[in-house]
Parts: structure tokens; sequence; C-alpha cells
């Protein structure tokens, strides 16, 4: 914000004709919808620490955010990995500038209580929400037991929308997240397979439009800086966000706290490493390119060399 | 039996440990330990609250456990001397209380309970009257009195402290917070009107409602959060609950077992219930309530933290590095402008000298004030140094009005205002110098730009044109004389030949100055150029001549020729000056006139007839011929003038003035002497009877009637003479004496008749 205000007083003192219409261009619309990982922007928009030159658009569901990113009514959105490659693959190139958090359990395969392993799998009918990031966790599984999806039967349903398919009987696997999870769980189901299995490989991010990050570079710049501000806060000052994040979500502070648990929130270095030039992000989205290709779920392998961006990341926080 | 035998068995055990390690007399301390609690609210009631919780923690660790409830002030007492084991406080406190001292460490966060709900998190509560309506948000707060336990309490004072400046509101520089050392009374004071706004922690105002039941309609929470999940109303952000600490002079193994107790409380057992809690969870990270001190600079963070330079590098990196871009180019910018001001500063000095040295007067103005001059500017006043004129106007040195009319300092202002706009000025002056006398001046006046000026300086220079000045004035006298003078004034070359002449020439001479210019000047006819000559030889010529106007009228003129030398005595030019003496002349013969001769009758009078006498008598003598001397008087004329009047007689006295004139020779003088008398003078006179014949037709002529006023009168004249030479020696007198007695003579004869002089007559 200081750092902003002084550039743009002794540029503008130089370049004063040329260049001051560049400061009042449109903010930044960074869609977000409600996870955990995403909730310290929540929060800097709640203790007013988001800048102008960003303006958040709350969407319910990763969908809401896609959509608005491939139509031009966002700028940014908070995204799971997988779904950054598919709206690459789309045709929207975007960068991610940060990674809000990586899931350590928050993603699980539950299963009825006779299968007990990875292999059990095989023929089982599996409910995943093929468009989201299920997906991905569902294929490492099946990566793992060395099956492929011909071998299983895929039944692609919404998430929310597994519990009544799973009491139906007409799935015997569910590939989803909390707080599906805890009611599945409740309804007989045992977690058989999770992301802490999987480490670093569910992530989930913010990205740009590569449109955006050429036309208002700054406004990323608020953004991600924002987003650790608010995430300085949910880490050190729990006590309070905790009851502000379960205010929002409608849940109880103790849901807040396990979910907590099962997501990993990557601070500034972890960050650095994350996003470097062939790191875990870049690696990572390669496979999962040429998987969801391979699976059909999208038309072609999109470029990621260039998928991340390490530039927008402060330099240091305030303590 | 058995159960002695054993128990003494016991007995002796534990007498054995307890004499040989010290660590179990510590473990046993008879007089056990002490746990002091807050006094976030009265004290007895906190007594009453924690009483149960003492007691679990002695039954449960076999440490006696004493409780206190001490003020903030008192606890920090008790601290510093080690006067108590275990405390437990609001997280603000304890920051304090760690700073000052060092301590084992958090044992254990409260976890408080209400109504089933169990929460490790505080927060504040900033609240109000319910009829205040004019307190409705944080901002409304301004101006407004606050209470609050104390400036060490959380929820009490630091957590709303932070939400009122987020709001932009500095309560604290006002001055308007007072502090009642606990929650309760806060809560009175709002109540009861004393102040107009409270600060409390999370969880007071329900326990009060509990008792109070009115109390919820009586106050209004202002900035309340929504906290889903939070038992309590707050007003703040929130922060970890209350730390249990530990001394570290407490022995490690009664920490263990009261934190052993404090950790195996659940939730419902009546020792926490009473005091209002679920139970103890492993400690909270209280870094945030940290950060807020920091925030705030409120004790222990009041004083600013020291920042080291590498600190400033790392955080403010890109601003160091604009900075110092533009110090750097601060630094050569003012180098470059440094150079060219000394640059300038040499060229002014060089201008200076150069004016100081200068052989001319010179001069520096600037606005009006001279602020330089260098020595012949000095000089040329007569002044003796340069103070006398430094800080002075040119006005100050000159007369009030310039000669051309100009008032000095109105003529100043407007040159100055020219070369200020650039232009070079040049203008005649003339300064009074010291001594009061005049000097002319040329001024030049230029336009000097220097350095740290916005308008030029106005360099001046003068040139002394005094003698021109002087010159210009003889030439302009000497043209006004030649001009206006009413002799005629010519110049000729060295030949002779007019050059220039004035209006005085043309008049007297009628000759334009086209005709005369390239002819000679008028001069004498029968001298010619030999004037000339005599005018170069002798320097000058004057003299008197005739000569004749352009229309040939004739002129006397008197002209004076000089001859005018060059530094090598070549003759360069003549200058003449003639005047017209035509009528000076005329006059000078008609005053002639007038002096020899009878106005009456124009005929010579006694003067004239008395210088002709002698002239005759000369000749007489010298041509040895007779002339004859003849007195005539007119008979009965006075009669005559009786009787018709005297202009009837002065027409007969002409009338025989005539008549005698026609009878004498031309080469005889007839003269009127006075009234009737009249003498003649006749030239060779061959004798006596010559003479007496001419006398005789003389009586003839007289004697015709003549016509006087119309009437005819007949006169006669008595006449004498003598004759001239005589045998004595004779004058004029003599001469005319002998005539008049001879005229006598023949007036006694009986008139009309002549006598001659002889010696017998008398």
């Amino acid at each position: 914000m200081h750092r902003r205000r002084f550039l743009q007083l002794s540029v503008s003192a130089a370049l004063a004709p040329t260049l001051v219409g560049c400061f009042h261009r449109e903010p930044l619309r960074m869609g977000v919808h409600p996870w955990i990982g995403y909730e310290p922007l929540y929060l800097t928009e709640e203790f007013g620490w988001l800048p102008d030159s960003v303006t958040l658009s709350r969407g319910f569901a990763a969908r809401d955010s896609i959509n608005g990113l491939l139509s031009g009514n966002l700028d940014g959105a908070a995204l799971t990995i997988d779904e950054a490659v598919r709206v690459q693959a789309a045709g929207v190139p975007v960068r991610a500038v940060a990674v809000t958090d990586v899931s350590v359990g928050a993603d699980m395969l539950m299963a009825r209580p006779g299968i007990h392993s990875l292999e059990d799998l095989a023929g089982k009918s599996i409910g995943v929400e093929l468009g989201s990031v299920s997906a991905v966790l569902l294929f490492a599984a099946l990566q793992r037991a060395g099956l492929t999806a011909d071998q299983v039967s895929l039944v692609d349903l919404p998430v929310n929308r597994h519990l009544q398919s799973w009491q139906l009987g007409q799935i015997d696997v569910s590939v989803c997240y909390e707080p599906t999870a805890s009611r599945l769980k409740q309804a007989g189901a045992v977690g058989l397979f999770d992301s802490r299995q999987v480490p670093d490989t569910i992530f989930d991010l913010l990205v740009v439009t590569r449109e955006a990050e050429r036309r208002i570079p700054g406004a990323i710049e608020d953004l991600v800086r924002a987003h650790f501000r608010g995430l300085q806060h949910l880490v050190r000052n729990s006590h309070d966000a905790i009851y502000r994040v379960a205010t929002r979500q409608q849940v109880d502070p103790e849901a807040v706290r396990e979910a907590l648990a099962s997501v990993m929130l990557p601070e500034l270095a972890a960050n650095r490493r994350y996003l470097a030039p062939g790191g875990r992000v870049e690696t990572v989205a390669r496979e999962l390119a040429t998987v969801l290709e391979r699976e059909g779920l999208i038309d072609r392998v999109p470029d990621v060399d260039e998928l991340c961006s390490r530039d927008f990341l402060p330099g240091s926080l305030p303590s | 039996m058995m159960q002695r035998l054993a128990l003494s068995w016991q007995r002796a055990l534990l007498t054995l440990l307890l004499t040989l390690s010290p660590l179990a007399h510590a473990l046993t301390a008879p007089d056990g330990v002490t746990l002091a609690v807050l006094a976030y609210r009265p004290e007895a009631l906190l007594q009453r609250q924690y009483e149960p919780l003492v007691e679990y923690l002695s039954s449960a660790s076999g440490v006696p456990v004493h409780l206190k409830v001490l003020d903030q002030e008192a606890m920090t007492r008790a601290v510093a001397a080690n006067g108590i084991d275990f405390f437990l406080t609001n997280p603000s406190h304890f920051l304090l209380i760690r700073s000052e001292r060092s301590l084992t460490g958090v044992l254990a966060t409260v976890q408080r309970d209400w109504k089933g709900r169990s929460t490790g998190s505080v927060g504040g509560v900033i609240f109000t009257r319910a009829n205040r309506d004019d307190i409705r948000e944080l901002a409304d707060l301004r101006d407004k009195r606050i209470g609050s336990p104390g400036v060490q309490f959380l929820g009490g004072y630091q957590a709303p402290l932070l939400e009122l400046e987020a709001a932009g509101l500095d309560v604290r520089r006002r001055g308007r917070i007072t502090y009642l050392g606990n929650h309760d009374r806060v809560v009175r004071a709002v109540v009861a009107g004393d102040v107009d706004a409270g600060f409390i922690r999370t969880g007071v105002l329900e326990e009060l409602q509990e008792n109070t039941p009115g109390l919820a309609d009586e106050l209004r929470v202002l900035n309340p959060q929504r906290l889903r999940g939070f038992p309590f109303r707050a007003s703040t952000r929130l922060y970890p609950e209350w730390p249990l600490v530990a001394l570290p002079h407490v022995d490690n193994g009664v920490v263990r077992r009261v934190a052993s107790a404090l950790f195996a409380l659940e939730p419902g057992h009546p020792a926490v219930r009473s005091a209002g809690l679920t139970g103890f969870s492993p400690p909270a990270d209280y870094q945030s309530v940290e950060s807020l001190a920091r925030e705030l600079r409120l004790p222990p963070y009041d004083h600013a933290p020291r920042v080291t330079w590498l600190d400033v590098l790392e955080q403010y990196r890109p601003w160091l590095l604009a900075v110092g871009v533009l110090l750097f180019l601060l630094l050569v910018t003012s180098a470059w402008l440094g150079r060219q001001k000394r640059q300038l500063v040499r060229e002014e000095r060089r201008l200076r000298e150069l004016v100081a040295s200068w052989p001319q007067p010179m001069l520096i103005i600037r606005g009006r004030d001279l602020v330089e001059c260098n020595r012949a500017a000095v000089e040329l006043l007569r002044y003796g140094s340069p103070a006398s004129l430094v800080g002075k106007e040119l006005a100050a040195f000159s007369h009030h009005i310039q000669p051309d009319g100009q008032v000095s300092s109105q003529k100043l202002s407007n040159l100055l205002l020219r070369v200020e706009m650039g232009d070079v000025a040049t203008t005649e002056w003339v300064f009074v110098r010291s001594d009061a006398s005049d000097i002319w001046v040329e001024m030049t006046l230029a336009p000097v730009y220097e350095y740290g000026f916005d308008s030029p300086a106005v360099l001046c220079s003068w040139y002394d044109i005094t003698r021109r000045k002087q010159a210009e004035e003889r030439m302009r006298l000497a043209v006004m004389v030649f001009d206006n003078a009413r002799e005629a004034i010519f110049v000729t070359d060295e030949h002779g030949v007019i050059m220039d002449i004035n209006d005085a020439y043309c008049r007297i001479t009628g000759r334009t100055s086209g005709m005369a210019i390239g002819m000679p000047p008028p001069l004498p006819m029968d001298e010619g150029s030999g004037v000339l000559v005599t005018a170069r030889k002798q320097g000058v010529w004057s003299g008197e001549f005739l000569s004749r106007t352009h229309d040939g009228r004739r002129l006397v003129l008197n002209l004076t020729l000089g001859a005018v030398f060059d530094d090598h005595s070549r003759l360069t030019h003549f200058v003449g000056v003639f005047s017209d003496i035509t009528k000076i002349k005329e006059t000078e013969r008609k005053l002639r006139a007038m002096a020899h001769y009878d106005a009456l009758t124009g005929l010579p009078n006694r003067v004239l007839f008395a210088d002709r006498l002698h002239q005759s008598m000369a000749q007489a003598k010298r041509h040895d011929y007779q002339l004859g001397v003849i007195y005539i008087d007119l008979d009965e004329f006075k009669p005559v003038n009786d009787a018709f009047g005297h202009d009837a007689g002065d027409d007969l006295l002409v009338e025989m003035a005539r008549r005698m004139r026609t009878v004498l020779r031309e080469e005889d003088t007839l003269a009127r002497l006075g009234g009737d008398e009249f003498a003649a003078i006749a030239v060779n006179v061959s004798g006596e009877e010559a003479l007496e014949s001419l006398l005789s037709r003389l009586l003839a002529a007289v004697s015709e009637p003549v016509w006087v006023a119309s009437h005819s009168v007949t006169v006669s004249v008595s006449v004498g003479y003598t004759l001239y030479p005589q045998p004595g020696e004779l004058d004029a007198d003599q001469l005319l004496r002998q005539a008049d007695q001879a005229m006598y003579q023949a007036k006694r004869r009986g008139r009309n008749g002549y006598c001659g002089f002889s010696e017998n007559l008398l």
C-alpha cells in the first residue's frame, strides 16, 4: 500500500501527463468460493485490509469462478490445481501466483466397509465429481493401485449428492471431502485413502489471467500481499479467526479446527519453493494435464511450462 | 494387624524418602503452594468461585494449594517477591510480568464455559447504556468518557483500543479513560452514567446478567461481532484466554503434578464449573496478544522497537533504492549547479574587475541604486571615494530637471525600464559635481544578466562631453550672431570668393545667397583686390566706399575685412563685415548743409562766408588778383515786414537774394549774414570801376518792384565795399568790417547807393 503510493508519487512526478491514468484502472476481479484455504482472502475483506485495487467476487462453488474466468468476467480466481489446468486447456491462459493450501487429508476416498485396499476398487462403482479436484485424488489412487479408469465404474456425480447415492446403493466408493465425508462416515463408510498419502499434490492456488498480469500487475501484487496478511491472522490469531470462519461457513468452530487440520497452509518460503520454475506445482500440473487428457476430461494437453510465477510474492511480510 | 503393618511400613518409607531427598521434601512442602488469581471481578466472588478448584488441586496433586485473589498491583509485587507459586491472570498482564522477570512458561490456557459451550478465546466488549441514542457505533465514542478496569487488561482495555484505533479514534490521547480496577465497577459506572461507555472482557456481561436479569436491556454492545460458536457477545476480535503460569522457583515435580491435575479436569467437574470453566487446555500461542500490545505501544512494548539498519534495508529496499537514486540525482544536479554558480561568480568577478579597472567612468545599477562604480566615475564627479556614490540613485547627483526638460528621476526610470527589457540606451545627462559645477556626459546603459537575480543589473558608462557641449554652445551662439547680426557678414575662401553670407548681406545688397555665393564681395571700385592684399598683409582692412545694390541703387558701405589663418599661418579665409552707411552719409551731408547755409535763402551763412573769404583771400594773394568784399543791407525792410507779415518779409528776402545772385558771377559768393544783411565776395576784380559797375547793376536789379503778398513793393539796398589786397596786412574779419563801415557810409549818404571803404571814411 505504502510502497504503491510512493511509487505512484515518484512515477507520476516524472511522467505526470502520460501515466496518471494507469492508476485509475478497474480493479482486479477475483473469484472466490468457500474453502478453508481461501479464508485468508475473506478475512482481509472483513478487516478492511483488501486494497481498492482488488474486489472479491463471491461464488458458491469453483464452477462460478471457472465460468467467470472463461467468460472474461473475472481477472483471477482461487482454484485447485486441476481447475487451473482445465481453464488453461480451455484456452484462457492463466498464471498461478500463490499456493493457498495443500491438501493433507482434506480429500478422501470413502468406501463401503468390505473394501479394504485400493486394489479392491476394481469393478466397483465410484462416485466422483470428475470436474473437480476429486478426480485428481481418484486418479492418484488408481495409479497407486495399478488400475486404470476402465477397470472401475466411474459415476460422475456432484459431491453434494454422494450421500444420497450412497444410501441408495448406487455407489460403493465416494471421492469427497468435508462435510460430505463426515456424513458418509456416519452412514457407515470408512476412509480408504486420502490426500495425506499423495503429499504435495492437491494444491489450491490463486490464479490470474495472463491478460490481467499484463494489464494490472500492481493489483496482483496487492492481492497476494493481502492473502498473506489474511493467512497471518488465520494462523496466528486462530483464537479469533476460527469463529469468523465458522460464522461465514455456518459451521461450528470445531469443524473449522478440523478443516484446518486437513490442509497445510504454506507460508511465503514454501510458496517460493512450490512456485519455482520446474517446482512441485509445475510438475504436478504437467502430470495432471496428461492424465486429464488421457481420461478425456480435457481436449488437449496445455502448456504448463510457465504456469507459475513467483514475481508477485512479497519480499517479506510484516511480523 | 496386617493393615497396620503395611501402614507403618508405608509410613517408614515415606519418612525415609522425606529425610533422604530434598526433592521429596519440596513435594510435600508442608505449607503448600499458592495460586494467585487476578481479581478481575470482586474479590469475594472470585474467592468463592475458585475455592473448589484449589481444593481439587490440593487433593489431586497432593500438594496443599492456597488461593490468593490479588489485584494486578498486588500480584505484580507478589511475583517479584516470589510470594506466590502459580498465577492465573489475563494475557496482557502476563506479558507485562513476563517482561519483568523470567517465568517457567505457560502451563495451561483456560477454557471458559458458558452454558455448555466452551471457548479458549477472550475478547473485549464495548458497551453503553441502551438509552444513549447518541452512541450507536464506534465513531460516536469520540470525546466520550470511557470506563476501563485498567491498562493491563486484554478485554477490558487493549482489545477495544485496537478496534477504536482501527476506526480512527485515538481515545488515549484525549485522556478520557477512567481506570476503575475491575470489570464490575465498569459496568456499574456505565449503568450509573458516571461514564458514557465501558470496556470489559467477554463473558462478564453474561455472568452479571445471571444475577441482574434486567441488565441486558439496560446496556447496548457496540460494534457487535458475528462469531458463530462463541458463547459471548463481543465487540472486538478474539485472543487466547487466560494463561496459568508457574514461577521458576517452584519445584518441577510440583509443577508437573499441578499441571497433570489441571489437564485431568473434565468439563462439568465441580472444581471448574464453579469458576465458570470447562477446564484447561495446552498453552495457547500468545503471539497475537504480543502483537496487539506492540501495535498499541502498550507496556511492555511501549518503547519503540529497536530497528537495525539491516531491518530497514530489508523492509524498505525499493524505497531506499529510489531515495538513493533521487539523492544521487540531487547530488549530481547540485554539483552541476554549483559549477555553474562558481562559473557565474567568476564571470561576475571578472566583470567587476573590468568595470573597476576601465579608464572610462563605469557603474553598475541594480534596481535604481548604484551598487558599484569605478575610480574614474568617482573622479569625474569629484568625490573622495566610491562610498559617496554607492547606494544612491543617479538622480541624486543631478539637477531636478535635465536640460532637455525632463525630470531627472523620471527620465532615469524610463531609461532603466527600457534597459531591463533588454535594450541598450544612450542619452546625454548633466551631473552636478561635488563642487556644484555641472558636467555633461554621454551615458550608455546596457543590461547585465547576473546569477541569482531575476532582473538584469544595468551597466552604465559615462563619456565626458562637457567640452563638446561648450563648443557646441559657442558655435550655436556664433551662428545666432551670424544669422541675426544687423551687419552683413560674409566668409570667403583664400581667393576672395564668397562661401557663406548671412541674412543681413542679402538684405543690404539685394542679392540672394544663391547669387552671392561663388562671387566676390562688394569692394571699393578703385582699389578692388588690393583690399584683399592689404587685409592679408596687415590682417585687417577697413574703409568706406560706394557700391550698388543688385537693382542699381547707390550704397555707401563700411567694410571691415579680416584675414583668417590656420594653425600653420596659411591664409584660409577672409571674413568681412559691412554695414550700409548710405543714410548716415546723407544725414551727415544734411547736417553739414545746415551748418553752412541759410535755411531761408539757401545762401551760404556767415560761417561759410567767413570760410570762403579765407579761401578767396588766399587765392587772390597766390594768383595776384583783386577781390572785392561787398556788404549789402536792405533799406526799408522792416516796414515791409511789419506791413505784410514775416512770410511776406521772407518772400522778399528770398527774391532779393535770387536777384542779387543773378547779378553776381558764378565764381562769386553771396551769403546772408542774418536779418536783412547780405555779403558777397567778388573774385578777380579788375579795379574799382569794374566793381562799381557790378554794384550799379546790383542796385538796379534790387530796385525793380517786387510782388509781395499781392502787393508790388519797391525796396532798395545800401552797399559798402572794400578791396583786397590792401597795403596793410588784413584778416577776413577786418576786411568784412571795412565793407560794413562803407555800407554805413552809403546809408548815411541817402540809401540806394554804394560807397567804397577808404581810410578817410573814418
